[in-house]
């Protein structure tokens, strides 16, 4: 006697299960640029290595003698699957059921914390979440006939919240976002939104609207151009889905599995020994000129390896995953080219990239022309100094190595933190570093005032001192006294660095594992 | 023929015009120049083209995204 009756039911309730909300409502959901979820898995992962699970959760009915009259899948798609030949935990909402809201109340199928945030988490592989859905409904009060305490039951955050110290969790926000979903999006490593089609808030426009009689459209609310680039809620900008597929994709090869690996190593034969002539005439000779900071690092780390996190917020500072001789490393680089003045926006940036290289055991090259904190009353405001001083805190609790390439200028508690104050302590500058607590400029009249004010020509004697000063101001007098560890050709920055980098391999395998921090955060 | 706006990175003041309508610029040229925190900031174009408009004047203040020249592919 065979069971092919059953097997055949069960092929039929996948079919069903496939059909998403229904043709209109996915040639709806086509029409304005998306895919459904089973296509996005499909593009993200490698070809044919997604296994769903639960393909049979939703909601049936059923006529008098048993027999299945109707199914509306769970929106929630799950499973295992491949990204770049190594097994991640991956799922989404579909939005074509129910606008990808809740599935009841149990959390375990597609809720925050359900089957698809243990699964990374037992098995110690990346989660990978695609979201497109805005958590629960009244609707959800009505059928149980009481409302919940948010956190009712299996609350969800908590098993997040263990992730983000085992395992890379990345998220990209491809719809409109709120609610439960909004907290699994930032509950992550990194994140991205796919620009018109992504939004995400505390609370859309109906409810601003009611609250503050200001009508908004979704994307004023909460688009790229908020999410992103001004709030920094969200990490980087898709310019569509498959864009996002490619960065997402990216962003993983330069991650391990989970933190008791080490970050693979992919070798593209870009030679170590690559000396770039372009790096010894970049830097203006005028520290008032400011130069592509990008296009330097980029011609120090291998061959277009360079992967920038947080573009668009806090531009004064540069941070990006990279390659050394095949080895990750994290840059964290002054931005000249809008002004390189650290803002609370850029020390935020900074401190949180250089958690995530920690995390992960990256290593860690910093690029400085850093002429200080941002100064004024806006920026006071802003809590620049509590910002600034709390991405040399994190940066003080971090144990992997770090570099320091004092490029240009190295000043005061923003140059601070370009400094590996914690380890080694190892600096290299280029001949063009300038450093100290504040620019000779800047600190001349206030040091001398007494002897300015009581010379015969105050001006002319602000001069004199500010010439000797400068003369001491020289990296090569630093180097003299091994206050500096080396000056280099900034041509060599590349073989130089590649060497130690290679070197401090079996540093990174010594101290594998979660990590705990203690103390509490400025 | 595309039209390409060209942004300012940085709120300052235009200190130099570096190129007027009629020029052909290519990728990487310095269009302006803004002084912004003591620092000379250029306004680079990352495509080639020919000036059509240059929307600002020296001392203006610009403000950061502001569309400051206008070229033609």
């Amino acid at each position: 006697m065979s069971w092919q009756p059953e097997i055949d039911e069960l092929h039929r309730r996948r079919t069903l299960a496939e059909a998403c909300g229904g043709p209109e409502a996915v040639a709806k959901h086509h029409a304005q640029g998306k895919l459904t979820v089973r296509e996005r898995i499909g593009r993200l992962a490698d070809a044919g290595s997604f296994r769903e699970v639960g393909k049979l959760a939703g909601k049936a009915k059923y006529d008098a003698s048993g027999q299945l009259t109707g199914f509306e899948p769970a929106p929630y798609v799950m499973g295992i699957a491949h990204i770049g030949g190594r097994p991640v935990a991956i799922g989404g909402e579909d939005y074509t059921i129910r606008a990808g809201t809740g599935f009841g109340s149990d959390r375990r199928k597609g809720g925050q914390g359900g089957f698809i945030e243990d699964l990374a988490f037992e098995y110690r592989i990346p989660l990978v979440n695609l979201i497109d859905g805005t958590g629960g409904t009244v609707n959800t009060a009505k059928r149980k006939g009481y409302t919940v305490v948010p956190g009712y039951g299996q609350d969800g955050v908590e098993r997040s919240v263990d992730l983000l110290g085992i395992v890379p969790v990345v998220s990209a926000v491809m719809g409109t976002t709120a609610g439960g979903p909004s907290m699994r999006a930032i509950l992550s490593h990194w994140s991205i939104m796919v620009k018109g089609s992504g939004q995400i808030f505390a609370a859309g426009p109906p409810v601003v609207e009611r609250a503050f009689g200001e009508k908004l459209h979704k994307d004023e609310l909460g688009g790229t151009a908020v999410a992103v680039d001004t709030a920094g809620t969200i990490d980087n900008v898709a310019e569509n889905e498959q864009d996002c597929f490619d960065q997402i994709r990216r962003f993983l090869s330069y991650m391990p599995q989970n933190v008791w690996e080490l970050p693979p190593v992919v070798n593209g034969g870009d030679p170590v020994d690559r000396c770039e002539d372009a790096l010894a005439s970049i830097v203006p000779r005028s520290n008032r000129q400011a130069y592509n900071m990008k296009k330097l690092v980029g011609m120090i780390v291998d061959r277009d390896s360079l992967f920038e996190i947080q573009p668009t917020f806090g531009r004064a500072i540069i941070t990006a995953l990279a390659r050394m001789n095949g080895k990750v490393v994290g840059i964290i680089a002054s931005n000249p080219m809008v002004g390189g003045i650290m803002d609370f926006k850029a020390a935020r940036k900074q401190g949180h990239f250089t958690e995530l290289c920690d995390m992960f055991n990256i290593p860690i090259i910093l690029f400085a022309d850093i002429p200080g904190l941002m100064v004024g009353r806006e920026s006071e405001a802003d809590a620049i100094l509590r910002e600034g001083v709390r991405a040399r805190y994190i940066a003080l609790q971090s144990r992997v190595p770090m570099f320091s390439v004092i490029v240009r200028k190295c000043y005061g508690v923003a140059g601070g933190g370009f400094i590996d104050r914690g380890g080694l302590n190892f600096k290299i500058a280029w001949p063009s570093a300038e450093w100290g607590s504040l620019p000779v400029e800047g600190g001349v009249k206030a040091a001398y005032r007494k002897e300015i004010e009581s010379a015969s020509d105050p001006a002319t004697r602000e001069r004199e001192i500010e010439v000797e000063l400068k003369q001491l101001a020289s990296p090569f007098r630093t180097a003299e006294a091994f206050a500096v560890e080396d000056v280099i050709d900034p041509r060599e920055t590349r073989p130089y660095l590649c060497q130690f980098i290679d070197s401090l391999q079996g540093r990174l395998a010594s101290q594998l594992g979660p990590k705990l921090r203690a103390g509490v955060r400025p | 023929m595309a039209r390409i706006e060209v942004k300012s990175e940085i709120t300052g003041t235009v200190w130099q015009l570096k190129a007027k309508p009629g020029d052909k610029v290519e990728g990487g040229d310095i269009l302006i120049i803004i002084e912004s925190m003591k620092m000379e900031i250029p306004v680079i174009t990352e495509d080639g083209g020919t000036v059509k408009e240059i929307l600002v004047k020296e001392k203006d203040p610009v403000a950061e995204g502001q569309v400051v020249a206008i070229l033609e592919e």
